[in-house]
């Protein structure tokens, strides 16, 4: 299975080489090989490749990762493989809160950060709500992570019909169908603590987690400290999740099928899915942002759109094939 | 040794145990009895450390286990019970490796021999390894029980808490669990087992403890424990014990158990 993992690692350069050889300009391999090894050179084909492709194809990279372990930890945690990283409300928080801040005229470099700060807000309701005792409910959080998102989606829905002008109205668009356009270096550093800090509690608690998945008492009863591995856990797919929604907007399903691809790959073993759901989610991210800057260049299709189009008969596919029989 | 002083559990005012006191021994094999609800997996679980005393101390060989922190008590204390809650596309093997976790300190990420040994050891024990790559949603109720009991066996521990380890056994394998619950117990270990057949405690156990009406009705050996009032007490059930050589006979007495009409 490690060596499966190993395997995984080559499609991320793999899935950079075509992210950066395709999009709206066509680049001549020779210029494009060219214009790798030489990021100061003058000429178009370098300027294009090292300030528009590779800051992208990094943001990319950066969202499948922090979406794939987000998802792989809340599946885990809260043993239901149709949980998806979501479920914090992180996103339906963010949304609401940017659709308030553009229609209100909020400057536009400051809406991710708007979006992040009220991601993590709903986040720390969601589990408020999820509380039991000084532990998490898996149920409770549930219903509190599905009701909250509703909520946030009306109040969305409300500002979109009767308040958002024009302009507004389509930068909360964008925002909803999830997309890479316009973001940059200066958006990654800003999200990458957030992102690595997530990851590092996620890495830290994934022996603890591989437990978790008996149950909740019987792991306690081996020795884990479930409340804490909760609260660690969520607090790390909530930060991975505001971080990749800061980043990109609302980009569905690679949380919810990253998790399943890599579990099919490298097994069930988290201390194996975890790095393997980050590399898979990364390469996925990539390459349907290249196709969406591609399919149709000039217009770029939503990245968030086209990765429900391949991932929802994907995932069907797989879920109604082979996880039927899995999950019974 | 295993000793229980002046055990409450419960919350607030009212307890569900109180005033319970007694010891389990090692190489012993100690049951504990008493009707539904009266608090068993409740006592079981405290004992575990995974539910707070509500009073009284709990000793494992002289010092008190609340001390513990939670690694080190569960490579003391094993805590074997059948309620499922599992994620059921984990395989056999998976779920009992998962019983290592507290002999790995957090940075150590990848399995010892012993580990291997323990799981291998601990499948063979209750006759599971031939399923160690089956999904646990394959399994039948009996197959998920003696896999839990692999998960206890596996944490290699020497207390051994079984919560009624013969439940959705088949006769073979209640009888095969029973067999190793005091074989177990012979090798040094404390074994205290939930366990409901008055014949099943009185021929497997050494030790009985019998809770009813908010407390421990009796401790001891099996027939000092088992007399018609103190079962009378526990289960409002009038029963008949016959002693003889090999141990205790039961047999409801229903002349006495049938309410006269008034």
């Amino acid at each position: 299975m490690v060596a499966r993992l190993v395997a995984l690692a080559f499609l991320v350069p793999l899935a950079f080489a075509i992210g950066a050889a395709v999009g709206g300009a066509a680049i001549p391999p020779a210029d494009l090989v060219a214009a790798l090894f030489h990021p100061h050179a003058s000429g178009d084909a370098s300027t294009i490749v090292w300030a528009l492709r590779i800051p992208r194809l990094c943001l990319a990279a950066a969202v499948g990762a922090c979406l794939g372990i987000a998802g792989t930890i809340m599946q885990a945690m809260l043993r239901n493989p149709l949980v998806d990283p979501y479920l914090t409300g992180v996103s339906s928080g963010a949304g609401a809160a940017i659709a308030i801040a553009v229609t209100l005229g909020v400057a536009l470099p400051i809406v991710p950060a708007i979006g992040f700060a009220a991601g993590l807000a709903t986040a720390i309701l969601v589990a408020v709500l999820a509380r039991r005792g000084t532990g998490l409910d898996p149920e409770r959080l549930i219903l509190a992570g599905v009701s909250l998102s509703a909520l946030f989606s009306a109040i969305v829905a409300l500002v979109l019909t009767r308040l958002a002008r024009g302009g507004s109205s389509d930068a909360i668009l964008a925002w909803l169908a999830g997309s890479l356009v316009g973001r940059g270096w200066n958006e990654l550093i800003a999200a990458a603590p957030y992102a690595l800090a997530g990851t590092a509690i996620a890495f830290v608690f994934v022996p603890a987690l591989n437990v978790l998945r008996l149950g909740e008492r019987r792991a306690a009863s081996l020795g884990v400290d479930v409340t804490r591995v909760q609260w660690a856990l969520l607090a790390a797919a909530s930060l991975l999740t505001a971080a990749a929604v800061a980043l990109a907007g609302m980009v569905g399903f690679v949380g919810l099928i990253v998790p399943h691809l890599a579990r099919r790959i490298v097994g069930n073993d988290l201390r194996v899915m975890l790095p393997a759901a980050a590399l898979l989610g990364a390469a996925l991210v990539i390459i349907a942002d290249a196709a969406s800057r591609s399919l149709i260049a000039p217009v770029e299709i939503p990245l968030g759109v086209l990765l429900a189009f391949i991932g929802v008969p994907a995932f069907l596919y797989l879920y109604l094939r082979g996880a039927a029989k899995a999950y019974a | 040794m295993l000793a229980l002083r002046d055990v409450r559990i419960g919350r607030g005012p009212c307890a569900l145990l109180e005033h319970v006191s007694f010891e389990a021994r090692r190489g012993e094999v100690l049951a504990l009895m008493g009707a539904n609800g009266v608090g068993k997996t409740t006592l079981l679980a405290s004992i575990a450390g995974i539910l707070p005393l509500a009073g009284g101390m709990l000793e494992l060989d002289g010092a008190p286990i609340a001390h513990l922190d939670a690694r080190t008590r569960a490579t003391r204390i094993a805590f074997i019970e059948s309620t499922s809650g599992a994620l059921e596309s984990l395989t056999v093997r998976e779920a009992v490796e998962n019983a290592r976790y507290p002999h790995h300190r957090w940075w150590e990420w990848t399995a010892k021999e012993s580990d291997a040994r323990a799981v291998e050891a601990a499948l063979g024990q209750v006759n599971v390894t031939h399923l160690a790559s089956r999904q646990l949603a394959t399994l039948s109720a009996g197959e998920r029980q003696r896999v839990w009991i692999a998960v206890g066996l596996a944490q290699d521990a020497d207390v051994l808490l079984l919560d009624e380890p013969t439940s959705h056994l088949d006769v073979r394998y209640a009888l095969e669990v029973l067999d190793l619950a005091r074989a177990l117990a012979r090798t040094g270990k404390i074994v205290i087992a939930v366990l409901h057949l008055l014949e099943e405690a009185a021929d497997y156990a050494d030790r009985i403890a019998l809770l009813g009406a908010g407390g421990l009705i009796a401790s001891g050996k099996p027939a000092d424990v088992f007399t018609t009032p103190s079962i009378k007490r526990a289960y409002s059930v009038e029963v008949e014990v016959t002693r003889y050589a090999g141990g205790l006979a039961f047999r409801r007495n229903a002349a006495l158990s049938r309410e006269e009409p008034a």
